[in-house]
C-alpha cells in the first residue's frame, strides 16, 4: 500500500504524518500522535467517543479517513483547556457529576463545546438534541445536561 | 424445608428457662444479623429462635473498681459510642468502629458477634488481646469462661446449648487502656477482615512490661501472637525491636487461603500489621 | 413450624398479621403492600431494604418480622408523607440527579436520615461511612453524597 504524506494542524500545533490510506484519523490521533484522550468506543460511527472538531465542528474520528483530514485544523480533548485553566464546560462537569467513568466524557465535551460557540443559551431540548449522538452507559444524561445548562449566557 | 419455631422471652430467668427446654433446638436471636443469611442459606434449620433482642436489662456499659462489665446485647453502635470503652478498651471501640457498617451495627451486637464465633469477628479479636472474661449463665448455674478458652474452632464456642452470655468483662490495666486494633479487608467497610490485629502494650521505664497481641482470619478461631509477645517482653520499646518482633508473627498463625487473600498473603501483611499495632500502642 | 401472630405498626398504621417464625421483615412489608422497601439482596450487603426500625435505621432483610411485634417501622415512602428531614432528603436527591435506576434510593435516603439525625455535618468522608452499607450500581455516588451534603449543611445552619 502506498503511504501517503498529510498536514494535519492539531490543537494548534502542525504535525507531518506519514499514513496508509486507509488509517483511521481516530487510530492517527491515538496512536501516532499519542494524544488517547480521543476514545475508540464503537468504531462504527454510533457512539461519538471518538468526537474531535474540525474546523471547530464535532466530527467522528472514526469515520474519517486520515488522508481525508490533510490540511484541517483539528481540536482533542487534549486542545481544550488553557494550560491548567479548564474550560468552562470542562469545570462544569466535574462541578455536576458528569463524568462516572469518563469514557463518553472527552465526546460530551467537545461536543458540548461546539454547542455553546454555535449557540451560547440553548434550552434543554436543544442540549439533548444536540448531544443526541453522544452516548453514555452510566450517568442516565441528567447531570451531563445540567452541566451544559450551568454554562448557558442566561445562567452565567 | 425450613423448620422453625418462634418464641419471645421478657426477661432473663425465661431465656434460661426456654434454653433449658429446647436444648440443642435453642438458637438465640438478638440483631439477627447473623442468624438471618444462616436461615436463608439453610446453614441453620429446626431451630427454635429465642428472642431475646428487647431485653434491655442485657444491655450495658459499667464501671466497675477493676473491670468494665458490657451486656452481650450492647449493640455495636453502642461499643462505638461508649466513653467507658474509648477510655479502657480502645481496640474494641476501634474493631466497632470498623464493623460492617453503621446501619449493621444498630442491630449487631457484641453476645451475637463472639457467640457466632467466625474467626474473623471484628470484636474477638480485640477481646482475645484485652484478656476477656465471658460470664454464662444457665438454669444450672454462672460461669466463668476466660476468653482464650472461649473459642474452639469455626463457629464453635465453649457454651452449652442452654448457656447464655450475660456479661463479658474486660479487666482494666494500661495494656488494655493502651490497646488498638487495626481491620484489613478489600473495602473499608461491610467487609470480612482479610487480617485484623489488636494490641496492647504496657511500658515501665521504656521496657515492655506487658505485650498482648492477638489476630483474626488467620487461623480457625482469633489467636494470641505468644512468640511475638514472648519476644517482646522485658526489651526496650524501640522501632527496631517492633520490626524484629512483628516478623515472628508467622510462628503464630496458620492462615489458609481462600476468596478473600491467600495464606501467603496473609502471612506478610500480618506481620506488617502487627508492627504498625505495636507502634500504635506503644505510641512509637 | 406454627405461625405467630404479630402486630406491627408500619407507617402509623397498625397492621396485624400471621407470619412464619423464619419470615424476614422485608418479605413481611412486602405482602402488606409496602413496595417502596425493595429487595435487592436479602442478605444484608445492599441496603435498599433499610427501614426505620423502633426508631434505629435497620436492615429488613436481616430481621425477623417476629421480632417486629409491638413494634413500629417507617419506610421511605411513609417518612415522605410526614417528616420534614426525610422529604427534604428526597428533593435533595431528585435536584442532585442522585436517583438513576431508583432502586437503592430508599435505603440511601434513610441512611441518610440516620446520619444527619446522629448529628451528620456537611463532611464528605463521613456521609460516605454512613452509607457504606448501600450499594449504587448506576451513580458512582457522588451525586448521592452530594444531595446529603446538601441537606446535612442546611441543617447544621
Amino acid at each position: 500500500m502506498t503511504k501517503h504524506e498529510i498536514e494535519i494542524t492539531v490543537n494548534g500545533r502542525k504535525r507531518r504524518l506519514t499514513v496508509k490510506p486507509n488509517d483511521l484519523l481516530l487510530n492517527v490521533i491515538r496512536e501516532d500522535l499519542v494524544l488517547t484522550g480521543t476514545k475508540y468506543g464503537c468504531g462504527i460511527g454510533e457512539c461519538a467517543a471518538c468526537t474531535v472538531l474540525m474546523e471547530g465542528k464535532p466530527v467522528l474520528a472514526c469515520m474519517i479517513l486520515a488522508v481525508a483530514a490533510h490540511g484541517k485544523n483539528i481540536t482533542t480533548i487534549e486542545g481544550l483547556a488553557d494550560g491548567d485553566k479548564l474550560a468552562p464546560v470542562q469545570q462544569a462537569f466535574i462541578d455536576h457529576g458528569a463524568i462516572q467513568c469518563g469514557f463518553c466524557t472527552p465526546g460530551m465535551v467537545l461536543t458540548s463545546h461546539a454547542l455553546l460557540n454555535e449557540n451560547p443559551d440553548p434550552s434543554e431540548e436543544e442540549i439533548r438534541d444536540y448531544l443526541r449522538g453522544n452516548y453514555c452507559r452510566c450517568t442516565g444524561y441528567t447531570a451531563i445536561v445540567k452541566a451544559v445548562q450551568s454554562c448557558a449566557k442566561k445562567n452565567q | 424445608m425450613k423448620n422453625f419455631s418462634f418464641v419471645n422471652v421478657e426477661n432473663k430467668a425465661d431465656a434460661l428457662e426456654v434454653l433449658h427446654r429446647e436444648k440443642e433446638k435453642s438458637c438465640l436471636v438478638a440483631g439477627a444479623t447473623n442468624v438471618m443469611p444462616f436461615i436463608r442459606y439453610e446453614k441453620i434449620n429446626d431451630k427454635t429462635l429465642i428472642n431475646i433482642r428487647n431485653l434491655q436489662e442485657l444491655r450495658f456499659i459499667r464501671e466497675e473498681e477493676d473491670k468494665i462489665e458490657i451486656g452481650p446485647l450492647t449493640t455495636i453502635y453502642d461499643l462505638e459510642n461508649s466513653e467507658i470503652i474509648e477510655k479502657y478498651a480502645p481496640a474494641l471501640r476501634e474493631a466497632a468502629q470498623d464493623f460492617a457498617d453503621p446501619t449493621t451495627r444498630n442491630s449487631a451486637t457484641i453476645g451475637g458477634n463472639i457467640a457466632n464465633a467466625s474467626p474473623a469477628a471484628d470484636t474477638a479479636t480485640p477481646l482475645l488481646a484485652l484478656n476477656a472474661v465471658v460470664v454464662a449463665e444457665s438454669k444450672s448455674g454462672v460461669r466463668k469462661i476466660p476468653i482464650q478458652e472461649f473459642f474452639l474452632g469455626v463457629n464453635k464456642t465453649a457454651l452449652q446449648c442452654d448457656e447464655l452470655i450475660t456479661v463479658i468483662e474486660v479487666p482494666k490495666n494500661a495494656a488494655n487502656s493502651n490497646s488498638c486494633f487495626i481491620k484489613l479487608g478489600l473495602r473499608n467497610a461491610m467487609a470480612i477482615s482479610v487480617v485484623s490485629v489488636a494490641a496492647g502494650v504496657e511500658l515501665a521505664e521504656g521496657k515492655v512490661a506487658h505485650a498482648n497481641v492477638a489476630l483474626g482470619s488467620v487461623a480457625p478461631t482469633p489467636v494470641r501472637a505468644k512468640t511475638v509477645e514472648a519476644a517482646l517482653v522485658g526489651k526496650e520499646f524501640t522501632p527496631g525491636l517492633v520490626e524484629e518482633t512483628a516478623k515472628l508473627v508467622t510462628e503464630d498463625i496458620s492462615p489458609i487461603d481462600d476468596v478473600r487473600a491467600s495464606g501467603e498473603y496473609r502471612k506478610t501483611v500480618a506481620a506488617v500489621l502487627v508492627k504498625r499495632a505495636l507502634k500504635k500502642s506503644g505510641k512509637i | 413450624m406454627s405461625e405467630i401472630n404479630i402486630t406491627v405498626t408500619v407507617n402509623g398504621t397498625k397492621i396485624n398479621a400471621n407470619v412464619k417464625p423464619e419470615m424476614n421483615l422485608l418479605k413481611f412489608l412486602r405482602s402488606q403492600g409496602f413496595y417502596d422497601v425493595k429487595c435487592g439482596c436479602e442478605m444484608g450487603d445492599c441496603g435498599t431494604c433499610t427501614v426505620i426500625f423502633n426508631g434505629s435505621s435497620v436492615k429488613s432483610c436481616i430481621t425477623l418480622a417476629a421480632q417486629a411485634d409491638g413494634g413500629t417501622v417507617w419506610t421511605n415512602k411513609g417518612l415522605g408523607e410526614v417528616d420534614e428531614l426525610t422529604q427534604k432528603l428526597q428533593k435533595a436527591f431528585v435536584e442532585h440527579g442522585s436517583i438513576q435506576c431508583g432502586f437503592c434510593t430508599p435505603g440511601m435516603i434513610i441512611a441518610g436520615k440516620a446520619y444527619i439525625e446522629k448529628g451528620g455535618k456537611p463532611d464528605r468522608n463521613e456521609i460516605k461511612k454512613a452509607i457504606s452499607g448501600n450499594l449504587c450500581r448506576c451513580t458512582g455516588y457522588k451525586k448521592i453524597v452530594d444531595a446529603i451534603y446538601d441537606v446535612a449543611e442546611q441543617m447544621s445552619k
